[in-house]
């Protein structure tokens, strides 16, 4: 009884709660742009945006709106301010596209900015020319999805495509960016997702860690940017199943390690990189499953790294498959597939029954004397690397895979 | 000949050498130097360039190579965030930390001419002014 009671109230309030209306705002109308429908809407009102070019310096959203763009129309901040802020909980913000940011050395401006806010979607927007694009601080529980970022490409006054500081539980979805600093940046973002997105041409990274633990990212695409992903400063970052290709020139890296611990790399394809694997200062990172083709440097492991394991990845076609600086001790490699082994299998379990050195005489000659460089592939090198191997002298013996694999790995 | 000698006395020269923004890598967080405002040099007393993306870099990096800070012979350089893209002494700059500087290293370091234009820069309450030697000894 007191069920159905219940029942009809919530029936009898049910026009109160469904009152939500939708404004539609279109050019030469009652209502010509996105401030004024913000102006006159309620919370849990949709606005529906029509085509056509909105000037909008610095719109903003402090109510929890649905707020759509029909047919792409545009809001243009004309460099005089930054675009959209949203301050509201539970907006939705889609089908936009949102260009012409002001840029400055005194201020992050941004296409799109999130701030103190909670659950808000940001989808199918196209951000163009902005100084930031996609700006999230101190914000938990935002989708950022399918949205298109490309920034000025200027060397000097280039923001973060998406970029976060101070975020907890954001999800990064099927986003393209290019043409920014870094192509997703986070500063003390912790546990969140980004996925699927594709990061490339951005001038410093692809994507970017400092100070962030507990993320992950995974399938997305890093090509050809200043480096692919550095990461930083963190604990407990999952990489998994990403394509790191074409990062290529000096000081530049596939995927840049410094100070971090606990990560977890596995079921990535580097591709093409000057160096593949830049390690400095880690503890207990697996590395595994991994394929490394048509590298520079495949790792580069420095002394102070500790407990790392290396374990079922493909090396192939690697100029160099791992260089140290130093004497390195507790980094542990096995089962990975070698194609500069030369060893042999007398009993036909598949794993070699002589150890394989990754780190070769010459690549120890090169970090010495990085001219000698111009020696590379000449016959006295060879003969030098094939003495190594026999006798090993220089290189350092601990550093060795036990179980090298007679064949590659298929994935 | 006297290509190859100018070569030699140039080579000789020691100073300040120009940051390739954007290709550049930082000497202590391996970070591509991006941004004028926070960029920070040494040049040694042997002529030797490190280069910084930031003073807070550049300080833990004396931490680390202590001979170097306590040669005098030494140059240490920064930016000012109040006028990007110059190089400027370290030892008499102004260092303000301020949650609003977002300096590439999360320290929130910016540095200035004058105690005053820091001051007039700083936007935080909880904001901090060093000199240089307070900035070494607080990393």
């Amino acid at each position: 009884m007191r069920a159905l009671s219940l029942k009809i109230c919530l029936l009898l309030l049910m026009p109160a709660i469904v009152r939500a209306r939708t404004i539609n705002v279109a050019p030469h109308t009652a209502v010509a742009s996105l401030k004024q429908a913000v102006g006159q809407a309620r919370n849990g009102d949709t606005i529906i945006v029509g085509q056509g070019t909105y000037i909008s310096a610095n719109t903003i959203i402090d109510k929890a709106l649905t707020v759509l763009g029909r047919n792409r129309p545009v809001l243009d901040a004309r460099y005089q301010d930054e675009v959209v802020t949203i301050t509201s909980n539970n907006v939705t913000f889609d089908g936009f596209v949102v260009r012409n940011s002001k840029t400055g050395s005194m201020r992050d401006f941004a296409g799109i900015r999130l701030s103190k806010v909670q659950n808000v979607t940001v989808s199918n927007n196209t951000l163009l020319n902005n100084f930031f694009g996609i700006y999230l601080s101190d914000c938990d529980y935002i989708r950022v999805l399918n949205n298109h970022l490309s920034g000025s490409n200027d060397l000097e006054n280039s923001g973060n495509g998406i970029h976060l500081w101070k975020c907890k539980y954001v999800l990064i979805s099927g986003n393209y960016v290019t043409r920014h600093r870094d192509g997703i940046y986070f500063e003390f973002a912790k546990k969140s997702t980004i996925e699927n997105n594709l990061s490339e041409k951005n001038i410093r990274y692809g994507l970017h860690f400092m100070f962030s633990d507990d993320d992950t990212y995974i399938r997305n695409t890093f090509r050809n940017n200043g480096s692919g992903v550095a990461v930083m400063y963190t604990r407990r970052i999952k990489m998994l199943h990403n394509t790191f290709t074409r990062n290529w020139g000096g000081s530049i890296y596939g995927l840049l390690l410094k100070e971090i611990s606990d990560a977890q790399i596995e079921g990535n394809q580097f591709t093409r990189n000057t160096t593949a694997i830049y390690m400095e200062n880690t503890e207990r990172i697996t590395v595994t499953k991994n394929d490394f083709n048509a590298n520079g440097w495949a790792i580069r492991v420095l002394a102070s790294c500790y407990d790392d394991h290396f374990t079922n990845n493909n090396f192939e076609g690697n100029s160099f498959d791992a260089t140290t600086n130093g004497s390195l001790k507790e980094n542990y490699f096995s089962n990975n597939y070698w194609d500069k082994y030369e060893g042999y299998d007398l009993n036909k379990d598949g794993i070699g029954d002589v150890p394989y050195r990754p780190i070769s005489l010459y690549a120890q000659v090169i970090e010495q004397n990085p001219q000698s460089v111009m020696l590379m592939r000449s016959f006295i090198v060879n003969l030098m690397d094939k003495v190594e191997r026999a006798v090993p002298s220089v290189t350092p013996e601990t550093v060795k895979d036990d179980k090298p694999m007679m064949k590659p790995w298929k994935r | 000949m006297l290509i190859v000698l100018a070569a030699l006395l140039n080579a000789c020269s020691r100073g300040p050498e120009p940051i390739r923004y954007g290709s550049d890598a930082c000497a202590h967080c391996k970070m591509t130097i991006m941004d004028k405002r926070f960029a920070a040099e040494i040049v040694t007393a042997k002529g030797k360039v490190y280069k910084f993306d930031s003073a807070e870099c550049m300080a833990d990096f004396l931490k680390d190579n202590a001979g170097l800070a306590s040669n005098d012979k030494t140059m240490f350089l920064v930016s000012y965030y109040d006028h990007p893209g110059t190089f400027e002494n370290a030892t008499n700059s102004v260092y303000l930390r301020d949650e609003a500087m977002h300096s590439p290293m999360g320290g929130n370091v910016g540095v200035f001419t004058s105690e005053a234009s820091a001051r007039s820069f700083g936007k935080d309450t909880a904001a901090k002014i060093y000199n240089w030697a307070e900035l070494l000894r607080s990393r």
